[in-house]
């Protein structure tokens, strides 16, 4: 009986917030604009990372190459190992390492990515090159001569042709196409340089393989049958068993992409948070807009209630109305986040080999629908709740201006709640939990902040001594009067400012710092793959063309840590923090001395001449991740043997200095007789650009086996890729501070029906318009730069946060931001006031002056 | 004898906060009939309006009593008070607060729906026919003029059939035919349908028309008298 009359009071209450609709959505269009630009900035970001997901997950087997592929770093597969690999279909083999590339006439080289592949290659996906022969025919011996194809980029840098010749190693090969699509490119990692594709036979010749290269050895399989992704998940987890501690990494096509899957999904999460926060700055004009109204239906209000209507009846009938409102700007935002997809697809298909995934992403709109739904509830509810207080005695008095309206606990409760639950969705849908409460903790912070600030600076408007000039008397008095626009405007520019703030000072540092403090701390040159025997050779000729330059040459083996204090690796419990250092092969070297760039930090460093017991010097801050102490064992897996050292000491390392620097150093005797290749690099700080082209080229000329990497070439890289990282922020912040230019333009809207009765009393008074102009200007001023003020300091405080704490970086203030910060406030505030009030000050007095 | 519908005990009401509070009803106490009509009258400021908030239980008394049609309304929440109302108080205001976006019928329909009257279009149809405005029931109140408007307002305040009809200044906002018409209207309705009418107004003639007056001043009753005898009571 009771649901009946339920379902019968909420049926009669939509029937009356449809009739009470036909009135129009007027009122209305700041709240459709804001759910409809957080709706849609959600829903796209979600949509086109969806759409990605979908594509990797979609074209696994294309993106791996294979069914299954297993890879080995510095050594190829034993003959018992191969037959397995074999056993499970066709096989491709193939080679990745990085080396110098130079012109036969020596002028000039470039650092190439090189893939060696097979006859059988590609086993899934094709490679496409602006020639019409198979890609067998391109790489194969002809003339004494191996073919070779490469991107545009490289024939670009080193100024060659189809047809051209260049040197790498030994060899002399034909560049003979320009090569488009490489189908398995998003499983082989970042390329710091141009790919050269040549065959196994080319790079077997070339000389490049030698002891201690960084050489990659992949085995692709395509497999006898299909086998479905929990199936092929399955085999994953038994080779991996079945293979051991051989150094095998194996991948199959059920997760082909696992790093690019992680970064897309992490990166459209913290776009996600921003783009919530602009509906949380959206939700401050879905609060105005209600709140105005519901002002206006006030006497409507009051009629209902008259008329036998219950409080509660009558706040149903507007939250419905309200809902209403809300799915439409919701309907618009998800048809916005559909679109998206389609048309940013084809520009990230430049930037990702991958055909991305246009159809509707249901998951993605089903969550932006729900953030948008809940952004509303909770910023509608304390403005509904106040329809409780309308009370029908209005009426008789006729008057609709009863003053404010208390606040009803259960509803701002409710709305907390709403709140809280929307924030716990946040949380609990986030693969990094931690970063998205700290995130939600901020924004939510700096609301609370920022409702204080307005209060802050209505308060200290009230109580400011009465100015003589009438002007200054105009501006501070219209800050502080009831239904003024500081506090919207304080709350909505100012959260979308602090976020403006803090993401320019976080881009603006990194970039700095990388180009700047690391840049000058870090050597000129990385130098890899040196033989022993080539290692006095090499230092001879750096020491002769950078005479002024500091070398430093260690040796280097790969290893892999394969037990902890006895514990085997898959067994320890490793933080997500360290899970760098067991994950895969590391550099490790030895050292009769504590290297430079890194001091001691507990425990002592062995004898010169120590040849006990073997002995390892961990980095300090990983050692503490890992809980490893001062005596405890660590066993590595160096070229198929398992040696196990005892920490001697814990070293601090500075690994921001770029220099050479290793989680593990050896004494001396455990590995002095094994075969190595050795790590140099040069710092000359007198070096300009001549000299270090002087160097790269001596080095490739002299040692053509040897990869020469130039750091700046590498910071450059990394600045450009923070860029194109802080450009999607930047674009995903701007939403939040349209978001705030629409409360900003609903606020000053809504406020202008007040100015526009003040203006027209004022000019009968006597009052010219240049001083109404003035007063506005002053006003919007003074109320925008008490936000930039917060904003600056808020978004400093949370760059720092950021820089110090979760990249523990060195922290500096820019001044940039804090002269476009204050300049957007008041260029906003002040632009966007004065183009609202410029319309009042030509008001005719009388028809106001008729409804006073 | 006619039935009590209406008793008022010793009704105080003070409005306002600290410096501002003003005693605005101070120990009202009368009773009224059933099927009686009934002028308040006094000057501005006298504590009508005040009054008629109260037995309309629109405005809670600071203490005393207000009885309608045997029920102590004085306890009352706010809640059981709209539903109470809904369904025994009719009112008549002098600006007529109709609902703006919905047309004549579905004003009158509104308080009907509210009860959750079965047949409230037609009924509210039949109220309108009543009242002269059959052929404007899909007509907004923006559409109608100002004593067409008032019609509305009664033949809303008329349609659940209430114990009591309350009119506050029902007459102000119209010109003095129009007025005329409304007052006819509205006392010709509730003789039809012995209904109780407590009209507030300024216009000792509207006044006059009521089957008793009570002259209110300074939120006392000064005065009551029957229209007909001329006694006072």
């Amino acid at each position: 009986m009771e649901k009946r009359s339920l379902i019968s009071s909420l049926s009669l209450a939509a029937r009356f917030a449809l009739r009470e609709l036909r009135g129009g959505l007027s009122g209305f269009r700041v709240f459709l604009a804001c759910i409809a630009l957080g709706v849609a900035a959600i829903g796209a970001v979600n949509s086109v990372a969806d759409g990605i997901t979908t594509a990797i997950e979609r074209e696994g087997r294309n993106i791996l190459g294979a069914d299954i592929k297993y890879e080995l770093v510095q050594r190829e597969a034993s003959d018992a190992e191969l037959a397995t690999i074999k056993a499970q279909g066709t096989v491709s083999y193939g080679i990745t390492m990085r080396s110098m590339a130079r012109l036969p006439d020596g002028s000039d080289q470039s650092l190439v990515e090189i893939k060696a592949v097979d006859g059988a290659y590609p086993l899934y996906g094709a490679v496409k090159t602006d020639s019409g022969s198979r890609l067998p025919d391109l790489l194969s011996n002809r003339n004494g001569s191996f073919g070779a194809v490469a991107p545009q980029i490289l024939f670009d840098r080193l100024g060659l042709k189809v047809g051209d010749h260049l040197l790498v190693g030994d060899l002399n090969l034909e560049l003979r196409a320009t090569l488009l699509t490489e189908p398995d490119v998003l499983s082989e990692g970042f390329g710091f340089a141009p790919r050269l594709m040549m065959s196994r036979e080319a790079v077997e010749a070339s000389g490049l393989i030698r002891t201690g290269s960084l050489a990659n050895y992949n085995y692709k399989v395509l497999m006898n049958q299909t086998l479905s992704k929990p199936a092929l998940l399955d085999l994953q987890k038994a080779q991996r068993k079945k293979m051991g501690d051989s150094g095998f990494r194996i991948a199959t096509s059920a997760n082909a992409a696992p790093a690019l899957a992680d970064t897309v999904e992490r990166f459209s999460q913290f776009l996600s948070l921003v783009a919530l926060c602009a509906l949380l700055v959206g939700g401050v004009g879905v609060a105005n807009a209600v709140q105005a109204h519901l002002d206006g239906k006030r006497s409507v209000i009051a009629t209902f209630k008259s008329l036998g209507a219950g409080g509660g009846f009558v706040a149903t009938v507007y939250l419905i109305q309200i809902l209403i409102i809300a799915l439409a700007g919701i309907a618009i935002g998800l048809v916005i986040s559909a679109i998206v997809p389609p048309l940013v697809g084809s520009t990230l298909e430049r930037f990702l080999p991958l055909s991305i995934d246009r159809s509707i992403q249901t998951s993605a709109l089903v969550l932006a629908a729900l953030f948008g739904f809940m952004t509303t509830l909770a910023f509608a509810l304390v403005p509904l709740g106040r329809t409780r207080h309308v009370r029908p005695t209005m009426l008789f008095r006729d008057t609709v201006s009863e003053g404010s309206q208390p606040i009803g606990w259960r509803w701002l409760l409710a709305a907390m709640f709403t709140m809280a639950l929307t924030a716990g969705l946040v949380i609990l849908l986030s693969e990094q939990r931690r970063i998205a409460a700290i995130f939600l903790g901020a924004a939510l912070g700096a609301f609370i902040i920022l409702y204080g600030v307005s209060a802050l600076v209505i308060w200290a408007a009230s109580r400011v001594a009465r100015p003589q000039s009438t002007i200054w008397r105009l501006a501070i008095g219209n800050i502080y009067r009831p239904g003024g626009i500081t506090r919207s405007v304080v709350i909505s520019l100012g959260l979308g400012l602090t976020l403006l703030a803090a993401i320019s000072l976080i881009d603006n540092n990194l970039r700095s710092q990388i180009s700047g403090s690391i840049a000058g701390k870090a050597p000129d040159f990385f130098f890899a793959d040196i033989q022993g025997k080539e290692i006095d050779g090499f230092s001879k000729l750096l020491s002769e063309i950078s005479p002024h330059g500091k070398v430093q040459n260690v040796p280097m083996l790969r290893g892999r840590i394969t037990a902890l204090k006895g514990i085997k690796i898959a067994d320890y419990k490793v933080p997500p923090e360290a899970s760098w250092v067991t994950r895969g092969d590391r550099g490790i070297t030895y050292s009769p001395s504590l290297p430079d760039n890194s001091s001691l930090a507990q425990g002592s460093w062995w004898a010169a001449d120590y040849r006990g017991e073997p002995l390892v010097s961990f980095a300090a801050e990983e050692a503490g991740e890992l809980g490893l102490k001062v005596g405890d064992t660590v066993t590595v897996n160096v070229l198929g043997r398992d040696i196990t050292a005892k920490i001697a000491n814990l070293r601090a390392v500075e690994w921001r200095s770029l220099s050479i620097n290793f989680v593990m150093v050896f004494s001396p005797s455990m590995f002095k007789g094994a075969p190595h290749a050795w790590l140099s690099t040069l710092t000359d700080p007198s070096s300009d650009a001549a000299g270090e082209a002087k160097v790269l080229n001596s080095v490739t000329k002299a040692f053509p086996a040897i990869t020469t990497v130039r750091v700046k070439d590498a910071l450059s890289m990394a600045t450009s890729f923070i860029a194109q990282f802080t450009l999607a922020i930047r674009i995903s912040a701007s939403v939040a501070l349209i978001a705030s230019v629409l409360v900003l333009a609903g606020a000053l809207a809504a406020g202008n029906r007040i100015r526009v009765r003040d203006a027209v009393i004022l000019k009968m008074l006597g009052a010219t318009r240049r001083t109404l102009v003035r007063a506005f200007v002053l006003e919007y001023m003074l109320v925008g730069l008490a936000t930039a003020v917060f904003a600056l300091l808020a978004g400093t405080l949370a760059a720092w946060f950021v820089i110090t704490n979760i990249m523990n970086l060195t922290f500096s203030f820019e001044p940039i931001v804090l002269f476009t910060t204050v300049g957007i406030a008041l260029v906003l505030t002040i632009g966007m006031g004065l183009a609202g009030t410029y319309r009042i000050l030509g008001q005719k007095a009388s028809p106001v002056l008729r409804t006073l | 004898m006619q039935q009590t519908i209406l008793r008022l005990n010793d009704v105080n009401l003070t409005l306002g906060d600290g410096q501002s509070q003003v005693k605005v009803l101070n120990g009202v106490g009368f009773e009224v009939s059933q099927g009686t009509s009934l002028g308040i009258v006094g000057p501005s400021g006298s504590g009508k309006t005040s009054l008629l908030m109260v037995l309309s239980g629109l405005e809670r008394a600071d203490s005393g009593r207000v009885v309608i049609n045997k029920i102590d309304i004085t306890g009352f929440s706010e809640d059981e008070m709209a539903s109470f109302r809904g369904r025994n108080i009719g009112i008549v205001f002098q600006s007529f607060h109709l609902i703006p976006n919905m047309s004549a019928l579905e004003n009158v329909a509104v308080p009907l729906e509210l009860a959750r009257h079965p047949d409230a279009f037609k009924r509210a149809k039949e109220e309108l026919e009543k009242v002269g405005l059959g052929e404007r029931l899909t007509h907004f109140p923006g559409q109608l003029s100002g004593g067409e408007q008032q019609r509305v307002a009664i033949a809303r305040a008329l349609a659940p059939q209430p114990a009591i009809l309350v009119a506050d200044e029902p007459t102000g906002n119209l010109d003095l035919a129009t007025g005329e018409k409304i007052s006819a209207l509205l006392f010709d309705a509730c003789r039809t349908r012995g209904m109780t009418l407590l009209l507030v107004t300024h216009d000792p003639q509207l006044a006059a028309k009521c089957d008793r007056q009570i002259h209110m001043r300074s939120g006392r009753v000064e005065g009551d008298l029957l229209s007909a005898s001329g006694s006072e009571i």
